[in-house]
């Protein structure tokens, strides 16, 4: 996977071609499931409206047949009425209507008990359809006490027509319907508006059932009949058939939706409800079957419905994953060809940076970008040839320089004494110095001597820095060493010094400068401060501090006129004299914060019992470490030196 | 030819035929068609309680139109079911019965009203009852209280119920209560009025006739035994319990389903604790035939008192 992924992050063919294809996913991806959502919509939609019609045309159909026989019994109920002074026409009457109606399979004309005065307490003319042939008998007994059968009596109790529920009728001493049936019962009542009986007319229900039972619109779609009391009457599953209500199962468990199915379908309601049956979300359509207080329902499974759906979504989705595939690979080819040039261009780059300037860029005339980018290279080529000639002219240059450089820093560090001990021979002076300057050549100089058991002593530093300061230190070193050795005082020395750098100055250059002289005999210092940084003296008690200036004198080199004065410390011996330039005090670091005069004064409390070598070693260290890694902002030159007894 | 004098014609006809079924068979036939309520029986059958007592027992169960009665007159029964009014009325048409194993020990009749409203609060309503008979408590509550009550005799089922032919209807708390329920029907604490909350007289029983009892009282103890094993065994083993019931209720072609005879099975085994002992005794208690007394003497149901001593044959025990 990481492989993988370097591999795309390297390759701009790769990116390019995965976010193409990732856009393009993801807005066709947007657009199908706006398009999914919507047509599942109206998938759905026409799949219910389509279920609806299915119950509609069939509840039609039944409806039809129920209404036939209503009005069957309707047309022949008079005929009872208006002969009951002979109860045997009774037997006719039931019989015409079954021959009238061959769709029926029985019929009864039935009276109350004792009715007829003539014939006992059953009187019930009943006539039945067995294939075709017209059987005709009075069916009531005290086996088969017909008054209190429902058919019998909720005409009577209802006092209005009415269907009984879907039955299997049974009179152990007669004959009935081998099949289920269901009855259409009316009151009869005589002139005066009395019940005296009840006529019905048997439905064989066998081809309700079966038509009801071919309602599948769906594979998996199946019809239901429910009776008023929530008895299945047609069902797929036949254990169901006459065992089970709809509530049955809810009489275990809570079912709120089967529940408002069965109390909505009792209710003679029509409409379509979705729940889950078995695990599966359904359509329930549901309608009346005419007066008959039955229900019939068109148990829909979502997945049916949805399956053409369902079939299209995903040839749909595979077409769009291999459109996408497609898509992708000819993206891939079409950027990676038109890329193909930015390859050859950047073998081209490798070998021009790998040394070889001269490789010859192909320009096959492309005018896009990639032309553009070409050319420019091309130029850029031949900008880089030129500047590449030109810097080796440079570098050539610059390396002379750098080496005369050198030469001239060789030369000027030749100027100072730098042989240490300065004074072998001598054991009662203890001196050392140093000079670091910040560039090759630098603008600071120190120098000392003996002469007639005097040390002269200078430190001084140029102003500016690099190769004007340098020759104006070497002038200004020649100049101490030539005035000094003519046993001068520093303010003599100085003052002659100046008047020489006074002379044609038109750059303005000058020099702060310290000369010291010190008598070897007495140990008496005697010193000329020339704008320079005031050294520092540390005593024999250890206390450290700028030896006092009263008289700041000029640089030198600013101008001719006046003098310059000169001060006298007294016996210095034992005690440390560190004279330095501003390359100490003012050393910067990254953030060009300054060593300070205060951090110079505790490094040389801290060195009073070093030796002036140890002095000089110690704030070359601190020096460094207080820049940390910035470069040096200014040259630095030290000079430390101490008088012994002899 | 009313109930009653049905119910003397069929009891002598047992009678008379009891006398011959000594060496034959004992043909118990339970009042109603196969149902959970006669699981104990039916366990005591098929675990073999009474082919252990010495009794080669065959159920026989009668049909929508042949009541158990009409079974008996057939001549193959020497035992039946019987709710103890009934009994008692039979007795009381002068056909000697001896209750040998009382199964009941509470009144399972409930008034269902179509209306919201207690059917007691509601007087001259048409009610629906058995026209097997059954009602004898009912009978005696409409008169007691006043309700005059227009009774309607049912078949079977309870579709005038639900078309709405009458205004309320006779059931079992473990029958036709929980076919009330399964059709639908809301049943409320309004809707319903329960005969043992007043009235709470004890029903099912095994009865045969005196003469029959008096010349096989071993072999009715014995069969009593083994029924009362089989209701205890069926209290203990539901599950199994049902599963018998459930072949019984199918081969017998019954319209019913588990669910039903589940909770059939567990109303009939609550019926049959005491609601003051909190056991199930399987005795008649004397109280409780001092009311049945009380309530059909007062309304003529029968003419006689029929003693607690001459139901359970306390002569001859």
């Amino acid at each position: 996977m990481k492989r993988l992924l370097f591999l795309i992050r390297r390759s701009m063919p790769a990116k390019l071609t995965l976010w193409i294809a990732l856009l393009s996913s993801l807005v066709l991806l947007a657009s199908l499931g706006f398009m999914f959502s919507q047509s599942k919509k109206s998938v759905r939609q026409e799949a219910l409206n389509r279920a609806e019609q299915v119950l509609d045309n069939t509840v039609q159909r039944v409806t039809n047949v129920l209404d036939r026989v209503e009005v069957a019994t309707d047309n022949m109920d008079w005929l009872p009425v208006r002969h009951l002074k002979t109860p045997d026409s009774m037997f006719v009457y039931s019989r015409r209507i079954l021959e009238n109606n061959p769709e029926l399979n029985g019929c009864s004309i039935s009276f109350e008990p004792y009715y007829f005065p003539g014939k006992g307490k059953y009187f019930s003319a009943y006539s039945l359809n067995q294939d075709g042939e017209i059987l005709t008998e009075q069916e009531g007994g005290p086996h088969y006490e017909y008054f209190t059968f429902d058919w019998y009596q909720m005409a009577k109790l209802l006092d209005e027509p009415c269907w009984t529920e879907p039955y299997f009728d049974f009179n152990p001493d007669g004959f009935y319907s081998q099949e289920m049936i269901a009855s259409y019962c009316k009151p009869l009542k005589d002139a005066q508006g009395r019940y005296i009986g009840t006529i019905s007319v048997d439905l064989p229900l066998g081809w309700l059932s079966e038509t009801i039972a071919a309602v599948k619109p769906y594979p998996n779609s199946y019809s239901i009949m429910i009776g008023r009391g929530g008895t299945f009457f047609v069902h797929p599953d036949s254990t169901k058939l006459f065992y089970q209500t709809i509530f049955t199962e809810t009489l275990e468990r809570e079912d709120p939706d089967r529940t408002a199915l069965g109390k909505a379908m009792q209710a003679g309601e029509e409409g379509m409800k979705q729940m889950v049956i078995d695990g599966q979300n359904c359509y329930v359509f549901y309608k009346p079957l005419g007066t008959t207080n039955w229900s019939m329902g068109l148990v829909c499974p979502e997945r049916d419905i949805l399956s053409g759906y369902k079939r299209l979504q995903q040839a749909v989705l595979i077409i769009v994953v291999l459109g996408l595939l497609l898509m992708l690979d000819l993206i891939s080819r079409v950027i990676r060809n038109e890329l193909e040039p930015l390859s050859e261009l950047n073998r081209q780059a490798k070998t021009i940076a790998a040394g070889h300037f001269q490789e010859e860029l192909v320009d096959e005339g492309r005018i896009d970008e990639i032309g553009q980018l070409n050319r420019s290279f091309a130029g850029m080529q031949h900008s880089l040839i030129n500047y590449i000639d030109e810097l080796k002219q440079t570098t050539a240059q610059k390396a002379s320089i750098e080496h005369e450089l050198k030469v001239a820093s060789d030369i000027q560090m030749a100027m100072v004494p730098r042989k240490f001990p300065a004074f072998p021979e001598r054991n009662d002076i203890d001196l050392f110095a140093a000079m670091v300057p910040a560039k090759e050549v630098g603008g600071d100089l120190y120098d000392y001597f003996i002469l007639d058991e005097q040390l002269y002593f200078c430190i001084g530093d140029v102003s500016g820095k690099g190769i004007p300061a340098s020759l104006l230190m070497a002038v200004t070193r020649n100049l101490f060493r030539i005035i000094a050795q003519q046993g001068h005082t520093p303010e003599s020395i100085a003052m002659q010094i100046n008047s020489v750098l006074s002379r044609d100055n038109e750059q303005g250059m000058f020099v702060t400068m310290f000369i010291g002289q010190i008598d070897l005999k007495d140990g008496v210092l005697r010193y000329c401060n020339c704008g320079h940084n005031p050294p520092v003296i540390v005593r024999k008690d250890g206390k450290a501090e700028f030896i006092p200036v009263k008289y700041t004198n000029r640089p030198l080199g600013v101008w001719e006129e006046g003098g310059f004065q000169g001060e006298t410390l007294g016996c210095i011996r034992g005690e440390l004299l560190l004279c330095y330039t501003d390359g100490l005090n003012e050393a910067e670091n990254m953030k060009q914060e300054l060593l300070g005069n205060d951090t110079v004064i505790r490094l040389m409390t801290e060195c009073a019992r070093m030796s002036a070598e140890e002095v000089i070693r110690k704030l070359e260290l601190e020096v460094e470490r207080h820049r940390a890694g910035a470069i040096p902002n200014d040259d630095l030159t030290l000079l430390c030196l101490r008088l012994r007894k002899a | 030819m009313n109930r009653r004098s049905i119910g003397v014609l069929v009891l002598s006809l047992l009678f008379v035929f009891c006398g011959k079924a000594e060496a034959q068979k004992f043909v118990f036939t339970p009042q109603w068609t196969a149902q959970a309520q006669f699981a104990g029986y039916y366990v005591a059958l098929e675990k073999g309680f009474y082919r252990e007592a010495g009794i080669e027992v065959e159920i026989v169960h009668p049909t929508l139109t042949q009541s158990a009665l009409n079974h008996i007159r057939s001549g193959e029964s020497q035992a039946t079911t019987l709710q103890l009014c009934e009994a008692m009325v039979i007795i009381d048409s002068g056909v000697p019965l001896v209750n040998i194993l009382q199964t009941s020990m509470n009144n399972a009749m409930v008034i269902v009203s179509r209306k919201d409203e207690s059917p007691i609060r509601q007087k001259g309503i048409r009610v629906g009852t058995w026209s097997a008979g059954f009602d004898q408590m009912a009978v005696c509550l409409s008169s007691i209280e006043g309700l005059d009550y227009k009774w309607i005799p049912i078949r079977s089922g309870i579709n005038l119920f639900l078309s709405g032919a009458i205004d309320a209807t006779l059931t079992m708390s473990y029958n036709e209560l929980y076919q009330l329920m399964e059709a639908g029907v809301s049943i409320t604490e309004n809707n319903i009025y329960r005969l043992a909350d007043s009235y709470n007289v004890q029903e099912d029983g095994v009865y045969m006739t005196r003469d029959y009892y008096e010349r096989h009282q071993d072999q009715a103890e014995r069969f009593a035994q083994a029924s009362r094993r089989g209701w205890e065994w069926a209290a203990e083993h539901p599950e199994e319990t049902l599963d018998i019931v459930m072949d019984y209720v199918q081969k017998n072609h019954i319209a019913t389903n588990r669910v039903l005879q589940k909770l059939m099975l567990e109303e009939i085994l609550r019926q049959q604790v005491d609601r003051d002992s909190g056991q199930r005794e399987f005795r008649l208690r004397p109280d409780m035939v001092e009311m049945a007394n009380d309530m059909m003497l007062r309304n003529q149901l029968i003419l006689r008192k029929i003693t607690y001593d001459e139901l359970i044959d306390r002569q001859t025990r």
